[in-house]
């Protein structure tokens, strides 16, 4: 190892650089730049807003770790070579992609798509459970009416948190983990088109969770996720941190976007035309590609935020000229958008699944292309109708009515491919076949009350209500969630070389479903019957929903203890995976367990699409 | 992948009408057509309680409609999903034989689909658009009279017309008599909710928005802020009195005039 790219015995840079080494250059960074600029930086003068130079002194501080981070891992060890004039050697790529590394890839700067696809999945897992803990807190402080437990500051702090947390999770739950992992297998590729990209992708999530953990210890987050102005501007330094993990979140989506969208249109094997590309690399294009758009308008949103804060600029302030209402159309000209970068490769997932467990072809292939399609199109002409009761512009709420309610016929089109595929199958009773079931129940509630939420008058009434919130978790929990633990069990075996425990899995799954909906239903109980949003006290009128409402969420948290464990015990000691557990026809089954590190001795080629099942007659 | 003349068109010129599955589904989709239908809107109507409005009767009235159009829709889903779990099922781990088809597209189903889903989402928009409609004309009403709302951390004000700088923070209406908000907020974004008469608009700072609202019910009502913001969020809510026309200016002419507001001509703030 020692000798592997030096002759003497000492190690090279490259080998000394992992997740420990980046920790530690990124808190001295933050630590030199915040002693300094806390000696150098004048005072505000008398009239300056509140925190101005705080706001600058925290905001340097984090720009600082996140340099000081991204340096210690060894992100910046490529473009160095560079421009040195002097590229990685074979051997150098080779240590890159953790060959012979062991278990110590998963601590470093690895290329290898398996190894980003598993840190992705670990650190899904670990953001769920956080998001999960936030919520429990939010549904144990609502179990009783009136004021709980917790201090207002801290509760809104923490649906914040668990907001923008989960919104983060499950942005990356399919895409992170199966679109590194299988995706690159599944379309007969040695790696990513960039693999250095793809560990940068990765890497800059861990470095963005820094500014959002610290965040909680210097005010919190205040605000909800959406943060909007001027609310923003007033609340503590904890938003700073917000405005970070926003930034470096953002341009981690915008990499692994890019890099995702030219390995499928570059990358795929000889013979796998558009016809024969399998459903669910569309799902994950579509939502790569929806949200490379979406997010570098997020991105300037939260830089104008923070200048606002920092420096004393106007952009949202309207005493000073600028507008609440640009907040709010740039987030959420990202903000709806970013619902179907979620919703979408986890439905595709299922869709990749259907035809494997009801053993014939999918229904109508083109028609859930055309749907996911229609679905991306449409979905950056919707986000004003999150803006309908705020005086923006009364005159555009019709047309934002006509774009909302038109996205029900893509959305009908993927519901037709699943009942399609289950229309005189043989099924399977797996638990993402269940799924299929859960998602399809979830998600037509999720639908429905989304039409009414996008017919102005009733929204004029709902808006801003608990139905909001119970609506967007059916979609995306319901939905979204339930497709991304159906793809976990599904490729479990292929990623782990491990039998996910079917007993557990199918606790967690019953436990988990009943939970969600028990909570959910009574969220919209409520909502009907008038509680707004993000309470943290409320009338006894809405106290029998809610203690409904904490019930589920209890079940819900049961469920998914259960499923973890199943997770850890299976991947530690579970049974031996076959190649091809379930008898699938996609390129990933065809490759050895475990993955060898370049997927394919010989590049494989393709003849059909891979969902000739059934007896032709 | 799939050609047009997929198996899925020997299906349909088959008596396929006469299929036990297809008339499985038939009656599933009838019987959860009715059931989801009257559970949800009874539901739903009981959870939103009293109108104290005639724009809450249209909203009542939208919903009801909407879980009556789709619940169709969602019958037939249920239907598909439950026959399906009605046939054999089979377990364990390995797969099952191959279902005796590969029927892979059915453009007519397809076809039936996609037009029948247009259709409804044009039914919605049209239904939504009608209500729309009344709900504009409202701001327009000459008969109305006009209250200033004034929202900041955490609580609502409210300034009356026709009389010099009354301010209440408990907002007092006439009933029958059609009123113009003029909304607005000295700090953060609020959002201004009369629950019972399904009224909602956002109080910004800086600009006025206007909602406007007929009560048509004597009683005690519900003003809550939809809109986080900040600490006491949870508690920035008060009452909205509607009473007879004589209560009404009874109570204008005790309140002393606390000087708070300039008027113009529309009642705005000036």
């Amino acid at each position: 190892m020692t000798t592997l790219l030096n002759k003497t015995n000492k190690k090279a840079l490259i080998e000394r650089l992992n997740i420990f080494t980046a920790f530690a250059l990124g808190a001295l960074a933050a630590i030199v730049v915040w002693r300094l600029s806390l000696a150098f930086l004048p005072a505000d003068s008398e009239s300056a807003p509140l925190f101005t130079r705080e706001d600058k002194i925290t905001l340097l501080s984090m720009i600082a770790w996140f340099v000081g981070f991204m340096t210690g891992i060894g992100a910046l060890i490529g473009p160095f070579r560079w421009v040195q004039g002097k590229d990685l050697t074979h051997e150098e790529n080779m240590f890159y992609a953790g060959k012979d590394l062991g278990v110590k890839r998963y601590f470093r700067y690895t290329t290898d798509h398996k190894v980003v696809g598993i840190q992705y999945l670990v650190i899904t897992m670990v953001i769920f459970g956080i998001g999960g803990i936030l919520a429990m807190l939010i549904r144990t402080n609502l179990g009783t009416p009136g004021g709980g437990w917790i201090h207002p500051q801290a509760y809104n702090s923490i649906v914040g948190t668990h907001g923008i947390i989960m919104i983060v999770g499950t942005i990356i739950m399919v895409t992170g983990p199966f679109g590194n992992y299988i995706m690159p297998i599944m379309i007969g590729a040695r790696d990513m088109a960039f693999p250095r990209l793809n560990a940068l992708s990765f890497w800059l999530i861990v470095a963005a969770a820094i500014p959002l953990i610290w965040a909680q210890f210097i005010g919190g987050i205040s605000t909800g996720w959406s943060a909007y102005n001027p609310l923003a501007s007033q609340a503590p330094l904890g938003m700073n941190g917000y405005i970070m993990f926003i930034c470096i979140f953002a341009i981690s989506t915008m990499v692994a976007g890019a890099n995702i969208t030219t390995t499928v249109v570059r990358m795929r094997a000889r013979g796998m035309t558009w016809n024969r590309t399998p459903i669910f690399i569309y799902g994950v294009v579509a939502s790569v590609a929806l949200a490379l758009p979406a997010f570098p308008v997020f991105f300037l949103s939260q830089v104008m935020s923070g200048m606002d804060r920092a420096l004393g600029t106007s952009f949202y302030n309207t005493a000073l000229g600028g507008s609440g209402w640009l907040y709010e159309n740039l987030f959420w000209i990202m903000g709806h958008p970013e619902v179907y970068v979620i919703l979408i490769p986890a439905v595709a997932a299922l869709m990749e699944m259907a035809p494997v467990f009801t053993r014939r072809p999918l229904f109508s292939f083109n028609v859930a292309v055309m749907g996911i399609a229609g679905i991306c199109g449409l979905s950056v002409l919707v986000w004003a109708h999150h803006m309908y009761i705020s005086g923006w512009a009364p005159l555009l709420n019709a047309p934002f009515m006509l774009t909302t309610e038109l996205i029900s016929v893509p959305t009908g089109m993927l519901f037709l491919v699943l009942v399609g595929t289950l229309w005189r199958g043989r099924l399977w009773m797996t638990v993402p076949t269940l799924s299929i079931f859960a998602l399809l129940w979830n998600f037509m509630i999720g639908g429905i009350t989304g039409i009414y939420l996008s017919d102005v008058p009733a929204d004029a009434f709902l808006h801003g209500s608990m139905f909001v919130t119970a609506h967007f978790h059916y979609t995306l929990m319901g939905a979204g969630l339930t497709g991304a633990i159906a793809a976990l069990i599904y490729w479990f075996p292929k990623m782990t070389g491990k039998m996910l425990n079917k007993r557990l899995s199918w606790i967690a799954f019953w436990l988990t479903q009943i939970g969600f909906n028990v909570a959910f239903i009574g969220m919209f109980f409520v909502g009907l019957q008038g509680q707004p949003r993000r309470v943290e006290a409320y009338a006894d009128i809405f106290s029998k929903g809610n203690l409904i409402t904490t019930i589920g969420a209890f079940t819900i948290m049961v469920g998914m203890l259960i499923l973890l464990h199943a997770v850890i015990s299976s991947w530690r000691s579970g049974v031996k995976a076959p190649m091809n557990p379930w008898h699938a026809k996609t390129l990933e089954w065809t490759v050895a367990n475990p993955v060898p590190l370049e997927n394919f001795e010989v590049l494989p080629t393709v003849t059909s699409d891979a969902y000739g099942y059934g007896r032709s007659k | 992948m799939s050609d047009l003349r997929s198996p899925g068109q020997d299906y349909f010129q088959s008596k396929w009408w006469k299929r036990k599955d297809v008339k499985q589904v038939v009656v599933i989709w009838i019987i959860a057509t009715a059931l989801i239908g009257y559970l949800s809107s009874k539901i739903q109507v009981i959870a939103m309680g009293n109108p104290a409005s005639e724009t809450m009767e249209n909203v009542i009235h939208l919903i009801t409609v909407f879980t009556w159009a789709s619940s169709p829709v969602a019958g037939f889903v249920a239907a598909l999903a439950l026959q399906a779990l009605s046939q054999k099922r089979h377990h364990g781990d390995n797969p099952p034989p191959e279902a005796d088809h590969n029927i892979s597209s059915s453009p007519r189903a397809t076809a039936v689909w996609i037009i029948i889903s247009a259709l409804l989402c044009l039914f919605a928009l049209v239904v939504g658009l009608i209500a729309l409609q009344k709900d504009d004309q409202a701001l327009l009403d000459r008969s109305a009279i006009h209250v200033n709302v004034t929202g900041q951390q955490w609580a609502w004000n409210y300034d009356y017309p026709g009389s010099t700088g009354v301010r209440s923070n408990v907002l007092h209406l006439p009933v029958d008599q059609p009123v113009v908000f003029h909304v607005t907020s000295k700090d953060v974004k609020h959002s201004f909710w009369v629950v019972q008469m399904g009224v909602k608009i956002d109080a910004n700072p800086g600009y006025v928005t206007q909602t406007a609202v007929t009560p048509n019910e004597i009683g005690t009502f519900d003003i809550r802020c939809a809109e986080l913001c900040g600490l006491l969020h949870a508690y920035m809510q008060n009452k909205v009195i509607v009473e007879s026309k004589a209560d009404y200016e009874k109570w204008l002419a005790s309140q002393p005039d606390t000087g708070h507001t300039t008027w113009t001509a529309e009642g705005a703030i000036e």
